[in-house]
């Protein structure tokens, strides 16, 4: 985190998923495939166990059986008709808006950081490993005192706030390792072909930095989506609420609504795990800078 | 340091504010302040709705420590988080080594650990509390049909009720949902090492064993301590998994201080936020203490 | 870097102190006010707990609300009523949210009034509701709403408790009728044992229930939370013999598994699976048991140490209003809209809650399932949660009572006994 801007530290190499290049022995193969595969298995089991309980009929719930006999749809359209569609919504608002507050926020002060050495630059990185420390679960009582002062309780604008705020630490810290492992030579190479200050930054570093972005990106975005604590705490009606808070709405006060539950979360879970299918690849060259750090 | 820019000085001494400067108004706006608010109520009586009613003094702390089940709930506090952290860490290494051997279909395989990062820790909590449930709980159909318990519904079937048994499962689900980001962080730390330096090892005659011990794991380090911290933290701070599957009972035996946090706050708001104040303390004391034992400094600068 | 890390976080902490100490004192915002709405009218803003099963379901509290709403508007042109109806969950905090926030509702129905009377932030009584609805009110229940003899809280809805047994179960087992001591309830358990029902009694000691749960069980030992002269007796000997009893059906594997960390819901879903033999229930359970296929059970007065209860465990939900927005003439007017209103009735059809008002029981009373609770209501006994202490002592008692079951009852509810009495 606060390596200085002479480390040895090569740009990661675009085939950074590769792994060693060493060619196995057949069977070898086999038995380490046959291994990964039990393990995908074991990692998605609990979330499959959800989608079949979220089919089952509500009379077959407590009946212990591995398999619903027949297969209730109506659970997942109950989402929409419920209006849960406008808490979906909430809820990418807040994802997204509190994304875009990390990047405008981290970019620059990670680019700075890590191409500057100025007065009270390890005291701002140290600052914001302290942030890290510090989770909203643990302050909430700070947390809705400040808001209420602020008048900002029960709008997504203290949502994206709280989020980003939270994130930034962990965004700052990749984008900050990204950054350094960029050789400063090839942006001044731009700079003194004629390109301008800015103009390199923009055509040559932020492309090369990508996979640390779209790292921090994808961070604050789940962070965001699935964040239910201080949601529950700072918003107070229906519509405002995102879908995390929502659903626990179906854990009423006799009884719990375990299908219309499970498929709600369902809906919500499918999104970021195709999200972050697509971009799997970057998340792992942009962790290799954070982490070589 | 070689400066290629012509700004002018007072420019250049604002530069670093005008870049870092966003950061620092949210840091101070979002984290700040609320730490602030939170050590202010900890000094205050504040009633049950939130109303403040004047000053406590250290009240609020001397009625914590005061509390019997307080001394058991920091133990416990310090052993989930040296745990989970180690369970982690180990079977992320071992996680990471198989997933980073060239096989068909690994990226559907990665993609697969991908699952509980995406999900909600809330839900995946929520599911696993479902599975265990001791008349339909699918784990244990399968322990009845494995002949490990006579039936379904009895007291053996019960494994979140009593602490010798639930702890283990909260633990084994806060190591659940840690692994997929820790097992990418080291894989991202494997993919750092360049393969010639396992040829030059294979040429010596180094055996698999001693190649991983004295090469992969000292160059995985730097990947390994920031994996690390960045667990530690989140484990001591992680209240949805223990909330929903035991919500700390029978009486306190499960439950951390986040948890008891969570419980003062229905009750005490003071006594709650001082519980908080304790708490950032532990976090800040862990995380001294892991750096002093990582030797941080060697690693990273 | 260690070091010089560690003084940076000393410096934060440090500074964090020192903000903390000038920063003083800074109450909610003023938020609130007359929000008057366009064309003079009023807003008010009623916050309800939910009785229904969520917002997807037929019975949601927004649906009922609606109609109340609907139709009250349609009689007083002049006000208009906003609704939030929040699950029972987060009621609480949310409530708590909204009052520190200085946006309080005009009125809040919810299941305790008190905490809000020493805050000073409640009409009295006397000051929204007329005195015919006043004297409509069930007395005893009305009594209940009084802190200090001044009346704050206006009794909303009830409910009581019942033992309800499983009639198929029970003659599976050779049980011909329900249990009226402790000794048959535990003879019948071991026939329902026997009978290989994995849960002869459901016992839902958890954080969830456990005060209702256990206060029953006091009652039928002649024990219950406070003594006859007011005083907290929480560990008296009746009490401790409660428990003891309760540990030794545990123990002989005859009740729910580790009763400690159960919540009712499960119990009352196990229930209407037909893996329970009894449970203790309310007219609220009934809808539950037969969405969840069971038809076929009995209700019957509570088993106690020698004989069934005369008395029972009455839940009251309030309703109240908040004086912070100065709309009491309107908040009159929707009171008293309400009482006189079918809408008490909707809530006993909907949600099978019983009346407050002794107009609302008699409506009632041609209801055979609901016969045994309306019989039972008069004579209804009450959490002691006019004590500024209860709050306290029952978050105590949900997270830490079930343990009397595995462990000492005398030392847990010595325990408890602790904290009431304290400070």
């Amino acid at each position: 985190m606060t390596a200085t801007e002479t480390s040895p530290v090569a740009a990661p190499s675009r085939a950074a998923s590769a792994g060693p290049a060493r060619r196995l022995p057949r069977t070898r193969t086999v038995l380490v495939a046959a291994a990964a595969y039990l393990i995908a298995f074991i990692f998605l089991f609990p979330y499959l166990v959800m989608i079949l309980t979220a089919l089952r009929p509500q009379a077959e719930l407590r009946e212990p059986a591995y398999l619903p006999t027949d297969f209730a749809w109506e659970n997942f359209v109950n989402f929409w008709s419920g209006g849960l569609s406008g808490n979906l919504l909430i809820t990418l608002q807040v994802a997204a808006g509190s994304t875009i507050l990390v990047l405008l926020v981290a970019l620059p002060a990670a680019y700075y950081t890590a191409r500057h050495r100025f007065r009270g630059r390890t005291a701002f990185l140290i600052l914001v490993l302290v942030t890290q420390m510090f989770q909203p679960t643990a302050m909430l009582v700070g947390i809705y005192r400040e808001f209420s002062q602020l008048g900002l309780v029960d709008s997504i604008w203290s949502l994206i706030l709280v989020n980003g705020g939270f994130n930034l630490a962990f965004a700052v810290w990749i984008l900050n390792a990204y950054f350094g492992s960029i050789p400063r030579e090839l942006e001044e190479a731009a700079f003194i072909d004629g390109t301008g200050r800015f103009g390199a930054l923009f055509r040559i570093t932020l492309p090369l930095a990508a996979p640390g972005v779209v790292t921090a990106l994808i961070f604050t975005f789940i962070a965001a989506w699935n964040e239910f604590v201080v949601a529950l705490t700072l918003t107070t009606s229906p519509e405002q609420q995102p879908l995390t808070v929502r659903l626990n709405s179906f854990i009423g006060q006799y009884q719990v609504d375990w299908q219309n539950l499970f498929a709600g979360s369902v809906i919500a879970t499918v999104p970021v795990i195709i999200l972050f299918a697509l971009i799997e690849r970057k998340v792992v060259s942009g962790l290799t800078a954070g982490s070589i750090k | 340091m070689q400066q290629t820019s012509p700004l002018t000085r007072a420019a250049r001494a604002l530069a670093p504010l005008a870049w870092t400067g966003p950061a620092i108004v949210l840091i101070a706006v979002v984290v700040v302040w609320p730490v602030v608010a939170m050590i202010q109520s900890s000094f205050l009586k504040i009633s049950r709705f939130g109303v403040v009613q004047g000053s406590n003094g250290t009240a609020n702390y001397a009625k914590l420590f005061d509390e019997p089940d307080f001394p058991g709930v920091m133990a416990r506090s310090v052993i989930w988080v040296v745990a989970v952290v180690a369970i982690t860490i180990l079977l992320s290494l071992a996680l990471a080594q198989l997933f980073n051997q060239r096989f068909p279909g690994r990226r559907l395989a990665r993609w697969a650990m991908i699952a509980p990062w995406a999900a909600s820790v809330l839900m995946t909590a929520i599911i696993f509390k479902w599975m265990l449930d001791p008349e339909v709980g699918l784990l244990n159909m399968v322990r009845r049909d494995l002949g490990l318990i006579d039936a379904l519904g009895g007291a053996d079937a019960d494994q979140l009720g009593q602490a010798a048994t639930a702890m283990p499962w909260l633990i084994a689900v806060a190591v659940f949902v840690s692994l997929p980001f820790t097992t990418y962080a080291l894989l991202a730390g494997l993919s750092t090492i360049p393969a010639e330096v396992y040829e030059a090892a294979k040429t010596d005659g180094a055996s698999r064993l001693r190649t991983y011990w004295s090469i992969t794991l000292p160059l995985l380090r730097p990947a390994l301590t920031v994996a690390t911290l960045i667990n530690v933290m989140n484990v001591f701070n992680n209240f949805p998994i223990i909330w929903v599957m035991t919500h700390g009972q029978p009486g306190y035996s499960t439950a951390t201080s986040t948890i008891f946090m969570f419980i003062l706050k229905g009750s005490d708001i003071g006594e709650s936020a001082a519980m908080s104040v304790v708490n950032f303390g532990m976090v800040i004391v862990l995380v001294a203490i892991f750096l002093k034992v990582s030797k941080w400094k060697n690693e990273v600068s | 870097m260690s070091k010089r890390f560690a003084g940076v976080v000393t410096l934060g902490v440090a500074a964090a102190l020192a903000l903390s100490a000038c920063g003083g004192e800074s109450g909610g915002g003023d938020g609130g006010g007359a929000d008057k709405a366009a064309g003079g009218s009023v807003t008010l803003k009623l916050v309800a707990a939910d009785y229904g099963d969520g917002p997807t379901a037929d019975n949601s509290g927004e649906k009922f609300w609606k109609g109340v709403v609907d139709e009250f508007q349609a009689a007083n042109s002049g006000i208009k009523v906003e609704v939030q109806v929040i699950n029972w969950n987060d009621i609480d905090t949310q409530v708590a949210t909204m009052v520190q926030n200085g946006q309080m509702p005009d009125i809040l129905q919810t299941g305790d009034y008190s905490g809000f009377v020493k805050d000073g932030l409640l009409y009295k009584v006397d000051e929204v509701l007329s005195p015919n609805t006043q004297s409509d009110l069930l007395e005893k229940f009305a009594e209940f709403g009084k802190v200090d003899g001044t009346a704050y809280g206006i009794p909303f809805v009830s409910s009581a408790r019942a033992l309800f047994y499983n009639k198929d179960l029970f003659a599976k087992a050779g049980i011909s009728e329900p249990p009226k001591t402790w000794d048959e309830l535990k003879a019948d358990a071991e026939k329902l044992k026997k009978a290989g029902v994995s849960q002869p009694f459901g016992l839902p000691l958890g954080q969830e229930e456990a005060q209702g749960e256990s206060f029953l069980w006091f009652m039928g030992n002649g024990g219950g939370y406070k003594d006859a002269s007011g005083q907290w007796a929480i560990d008296s000997p009746q009490n401790v013999e409660t428990f003891t009893f309760l540990k030794e059906l545990h123990a002989a594997g005859l009740t729910t598994p580790n009763p400690g960390t159960k919540d009712r819901k499960t119990v009352w879903e196990d229930f209407a699976a037909g893996k329970v033999g009894m449970v203790n229930g309310g007219p609220m359970s009934m809808p539950i048991f037969e969405k969840g296929g069971l038809t076929n059970y009995g209700v019957a007065a509570i088993p106690g140490k020698s004989g069934p209860l005369e008395t029972t465990l009455g839940v009251e939900d309030w309703i109240m209003a908040f004086n912070k927005n100065g709309h009491q003439e309107e908040i009159k007017k929707f009171f008293d809209f309400f009482y006189s209103s079918s809408a008490a009735q909707k809530i006993s059809d909907t949600y099978k809650l019983l009346p407050v008002t002794k107009s609302g029981i008699e409506k009632l009373s041609g209801d055979e399932k609901l016969k045994p609770f309306l019989d039972a209501l008069p004579n209804a006994t009450f959490y002691p949660f006019t004590d500024p202490k209860w709050s306290e002592v029952n978050t105590q008692i949900k997270q830490t009572i079930g343990g009397a079951v595995t462990g000492d009852p005398a030392k847990v509810l010595g325990a408890i006994q602790k904290v009431a009495t304290a400070g």
